[in-house]
C-alpha cells in the first residue's frame, strides 16, 4: 500500500495530537479527607519525598514511625535540592505523584497556588496546635485562608555571637545587638582585637544565603521587598528606607574592613569556617550551619540573638520544610497518619539532634532549653518569623543571576546603593509580572 | 527490454524506517513544540491556547536579548582561537613522526575529559588564594593571587573562553589533521620543487584544499558555542547578575525555574531559527567558489 501525501500528513497530525495529549495529562483529584476513619489505622506503603538537605531529619522521623507501628511502611526518596521543584512538577504533570512531600516552605506556595496539594485545613484545625505552630511556615502554604501544608522542619536565621570576643572588647551582647549602630560599634571594637579577627561576615556571592540572613534586617521594620498579594505583587525596592539602611550597613562593614576579605567571593561553601575558627564576633546563620561545624568549646561561649532592624525590632527568616499531601496521592490516609506523627511534640523535640529546629513553640521546656539553647530564641518569638509569600522567590533570591544578589553586590562592593536599588526595582517588577502571568 | 532499477515499492520500503524515525523523533516533537509555544503551558497546572503571546513576550524581554547578545559575544571570542589553535596543533601532529601519536593523545585529552569535568576542576582552581590559577599568576608576579575570577563578568568570561578553547581545539585538530593527511603528498613535492616556502605551501595548498573541512569545523564550533550551557551553569550560574547568562541558560531558567514551558519553548524555537540562519550564512560564506 502506498500512502498519499495527504494520508501521510493526516497520520503525522494524529501522532502529534496523541503526543500532545499524552504530555499534558489531567488534573489530579484531592483525597476525601473527611471520610470516616481518615488518618487512622491506615496500612500499606507510603511514598514520601524529601529534600536531600533534610534527609537525616526526615529519616529519623521515618525510623521512629516504623518503630511506633507496623501497618504502614514509608518509602523515603531524597531529591536533590536544585532539582526538587522540577522533579515534583514533572511527577504531577505525569500523574504519578508521591503521597507526601517534605518541601522547602518557600516552594510550597508555588504548588499550593497551582492546585497541586490537598486542602488540609480541617485536619490541621483538629490537631489543636495551631497557636504553637510556626506561623511563617503556615502562611507559605496558605491560599485564600485554606491550609495546604503542615510545618515540619525549622531552619531559622539568627545571629551567633562569640561572647569571648565580646568580653575582650568590653561589650555586652544584649546591648550591642539591638540596632545597626550597636552592631557597627561592636564590629569595630571586635575587629580591633587583632589582625585576623573580624566583627561580622556574609557570603557575598551566595544569593540564597544572603536572602536568608540579610532580609530579616528589613523585615524587622515590618516592611518587605515585595508588596501586594500573590497575583498582584510588585517590587518594593526603590525608596525602601529599611532596605537602604540595610545595604548601607553591609556596605560600611565592607568598606571599613569589618568582614573578612573572603566575603567578597564566598559562595557559602566555606560559610561557617571563620566563625568555627573563633575569628568572628557576630555571624548571621542558622543552627544547622554553625553547630555541626563548631567545637564544643566555641559553642560554650556562643550566644544566639535575633537579627535586629536598623533602629530596633527583630526578625528571622522562617525557613524550613512543610509536609504537603499531593492531590492524586494513592495512600492519603496513611499520609495523614504519618504527618500527625511527624509534628508530635516527641518527634519535634528531637529535631535538634539532626541539627534542625522544631516548628512548634510548645517544645520549649527548661530541659529542652538547657540542651538546645541556640534554637530557643526564635521559638520564643515565633511571630517574628517571616518569609515572603510569592511565586517568584526562587527567581529573585535563589538564583545567582537574580536581582537580589546583583543589587547586594553592586551596593555593597561597588558602593552604588541608589543605582542598585533602582535597577533591582525594575527587575523585581519584571520577574513578578512574568511569574504571575 | 529489462531494467536494472528496482520497483518503486522496494525503494519506499527501504527508506520507510529512516523516514519513520525522522517523523517520530524530529517532526512530531517539533510540531508539538510549536503547539506548546502557542500555549501558556506551565510545568504545573492547566494550560490554554494564547496564540503568539509567548513570542511577543520573548521578543520584548530584555533577558532574552541580553543573553543572546552575550552568546554572540562568547561565540565571536572563541571561534577563531579554536580554529587557529586546532590548525596549529594539526600541523604539529599531522606527520607520522616519532612521538606524533603521543602528542595527538595529549592534545585530544581535554576534549575527551569533557566540559563538565573540566568545569568542576576549574571551579576549584579559580578560587581566590587557594586555586592553582591564582597560585601560578602570583608565582609569575602577575597578580597578588586573590583574584575572584568567577564573580566578575569580564574575568569569568575570559577564564571560560580560555578553558573552552583549550578543550575544544582538540576536536578541531583531529578533524583538520584527517583532512591534511588526505592531501596528496605529490602536490607538496611539486610546490617544493617550484621553490614554494612552508608558509606558501600552507596558504596555497593546505588551506584551499581543506576549505570544506575548515567550514565544517567552524560550523560545528559556532553551533556548539551557540548552545553553550554546561560550563556556564557549573562555573558562574549565569552570574554575577546576568552577565554570563547564555541563551540556552536563559531558556533553561524560563522552563525549569520559572516553570513556564510555553514561553521557554517559544524561546527555543526562536533560537532554532537564529541558529539556522547563522549556519546558512556560514554555508554561504564558506561555500566552494569556482
Amino acid at each position: 500500500m502506498e500512502l498519499t501525501r495527504r494520508q501521510l500528513l493526516a497520520l503525522a497530525g494524529v501522532a502529534t495530537a496523541s503526543a500532545a495529549l499524552a504530555g499534558c495529562g489531567g488534573t489530579l483529584r484531592p483525597a476525601d479527607i473527611e471520610a470516616a476513619g481518615f488518618g487512622e489505622d491506615a496500612s500499606g506503603t507510603l511514598n514520601l519525598w524529601c529534600r536531600s538537605d533534610t534527609v537525616n531529619g526526615t529519616q529519623a522521623v521515618v525510623d521512629a514511625f516504623h518503630q511506633a507501628q507496623d501497618r504502614i511502611r514509608v518509602r523515603l526518596t531524597p531529591i536533590q535540592n536544585g532539582q526538587y521543584v522540577t522533579k515534583l512538577a514533572t511527577a504531577i504533570r505525569g500523574g504519578r505523584v508521591p503521597d507526601v512531600v517534605d518541601i522547602d516552605d518557600i516552594y510550597s506556595t508555588l504548588f499550593a497556588y497551582r492546585g497541586a496539594f490537598t486542602d488540609l485545613t480541617p485536619l490541621i484545625d483538629d490537631l489543636g496546635i495551631g497557636a504553637a505552630l510556626s506561623p511563617g511556615h503556615l502562611a507559605l502554604s496558605t491560599k485564600d485562608g485554606r491550609r495546604y501544608g503542615l510545618p515540619f522542619i525549622g531552619d531559622f536565621s539568627v545571629l551567633f555571637c562569640n561572647t569571648e570576643l565580646f568580653d575582650r572588647a568590653g561589650l555586652s551582647v544584649e546591648e550591642q545587638t539591638r540596632d545597626f549602630a550597636g552592631l557597627l560599634d561592636a564590629a569595630r571594637a571586635i575587629g580591633g582585637l587583632g589582625d585576623d579577627v573580624y566583627g561580622w561576615s556574609y557570603p557575598g556571592n551566595s544569593s540564597g544565603a544572603l536572602g536568608f540572613t540579610v532580609q530579616p534586617h528589613v523585615w524587622a521594620t515590618g516592611r518587605d521587598l515585595i508588596a501586594g498579594d500573590v497575583g498582584n505583587q510588585r517590587g518594593d525596592v526603590a525608596g525602601n528606607d529599611a532596605l537602604r539602611s540595610t545595604l548601607d550597613f553591609a556596605r560600611t562593614l565592607w568598606s571599613e574592613n569589618l568582614v573578612p576579605p573572603g566575603s567578597f567571593a564566598d559562595d557559602a561553601s566555606r560559610w561557617s569556617a571563620d566563625y568555627a575558627a573563633g575569628r568572628l564576633g557576630m555571624f548571621p546563620a542558622s543552627f544547622g550551619v554553625v553547630v555541626p561545624n563548631s567545637s564544643q568549646e566555641l559553642l560554650d561561649r556562643t550566644q544566639v540573638v535575633l537579627l535586629p532592624g536598623p533602629d530596633g525590632g527583630h526578625a528571622f527568616f522562617d525557613g524550613g520544610d512543610n509536609l504537603c499531601m499531593l492531590n492524586g496521592a494513592r495512600n492519603p490516609s496513611a499520609a495523614w497518619e504519618f504527618m500527625k506523627f511527624a509534628v508530635d511534640v516527641q518527634q519535634q523535640s528531637r529535631m535538634p539532634e539532626g541539627f534542625y529546629s522544631p516548628v512548634r513553640s510548645d517544645v520549649v521546656t527548661p530541659e529542652f532549653a538547657e540542651s538546645y539553647p541556640f534554637v530557643v530564641p526564635p521559638l520564643e518569638a515565633l511571630d517574628s518569623g517571616y518569609a515572603p509569600t510569592t511565586l517568584a522567590y526562587n527567581l529573585i533570591y535563589n538564583q545567582q543571576d537574580g536581582p537580589w544578589l546583583r543589587m547586594f553586590r553592586q551596593a555593597v562592593f561597588d558602593g552604588e546603593v541608589d543605582a542598585a536599588m533602582q535597577e533591582a526595582q525594575t527587575t523585581y517588577d519584571r520577574i513578578l509580572r512574568q511569574a504571575q502571568a | 527490454m529489462s531494467t536494472l532499477t528496482h520497483p518503486r515499492r522496494t525503494g519506499l520500503a527501504l527508506i520507510t524506517p529512516a523516514v519513520a524515525l525522522v517523523v517520530v523523533f524530529v517532526f512530531v516533537p517539533l510540531v508539538v513544540a510549536v503547539y506548546i509555544s502557542l500555549t501558556n503551558f506551565p510545568l504545573i497546572g492547566p494550560y490554554r491556547f494564547i496564540g503568539f503571546d509567548n513570542y511577543a513576550s520573548v521578543l520584548t524581554d530584555p533577558t532574552f536579548w541580553d543573553s543572546l547578545g552575550y552568546t554572540l559575544l562568547y561565540t565571536a571570542i572563541v571561534t577563531l582561537p579554536i580554529l587557529l589553535l586546532g590548525y596549529g596543533l594539526a600541523v604539529l601532529v599531522r606527520s607520522n613522526r616519532r612521538g606524533a601519536t603521543l602528542l595527538r593523545t595529549i592534545f585530544f585529552v581535554p576534549f575527551v575529559i569533557g566540559l563538565t569535568t573540566l568545569s568542576f576542576l576549574m571551579l576549584l582552581e579559580a578560587q581566590p588564594n587557594s586555586g592553582m590559577v591564582n597560585v601560578v599568576l602570583r608565582f609569575l608576579g602577575i597578580t597578588d593571587g586573590s583574584t575572584a575570577w568567577l564573580v566578575d563578568g569580564p574575568l569569568a568570561t575570559g577564564l571560560l573562553c580560555v578553558m573552552v578553547v583549550w578543550a575544544a581545539s582538540g576536536l578541531t585538530m583531529v578533524l583538520l589533521m584527517s583532512g591534511m593527511q588526505g592531501i596528496p603528498r605529490e602536490v607538496y613535492e611539486s610546490a617544493e620543487m617550484d621553490g614554494a616556502s612552508w608558509w606558501q605551501r600552507e596558504m596555497q595548498i593546505t588551506v584551499p584544499m581543506l576549505r570544506r573541512t575548515i567550514a565544517m569545523t567552524v560550523i560545528l564550533s559556532v553551533i556548539g558555542s551557540f548552545l553553550a550551557f554546561t560550563q556556564f551553569y557549573i562555573l558562574t550560574q549565569g552570574g554575577p547578575g546576568s552577565e554570563t547568562t547564555t541563551i540556552v541558560m536563559a531558556i533553561y531558567r524560563r522552563a525549569f525555574v520559572q516553570l513556564q514551558l510555553g514561553a521557554a519553548t517559544a524561546m527555543s524555537l526562536v533560537l532554532v531559527v537564529i541558529t539556522g540562519l547563522v549556519t546558512a550564512a556560514q554555508f554561504w560564506l564558506l561555500r566552494e567558489r569556482s
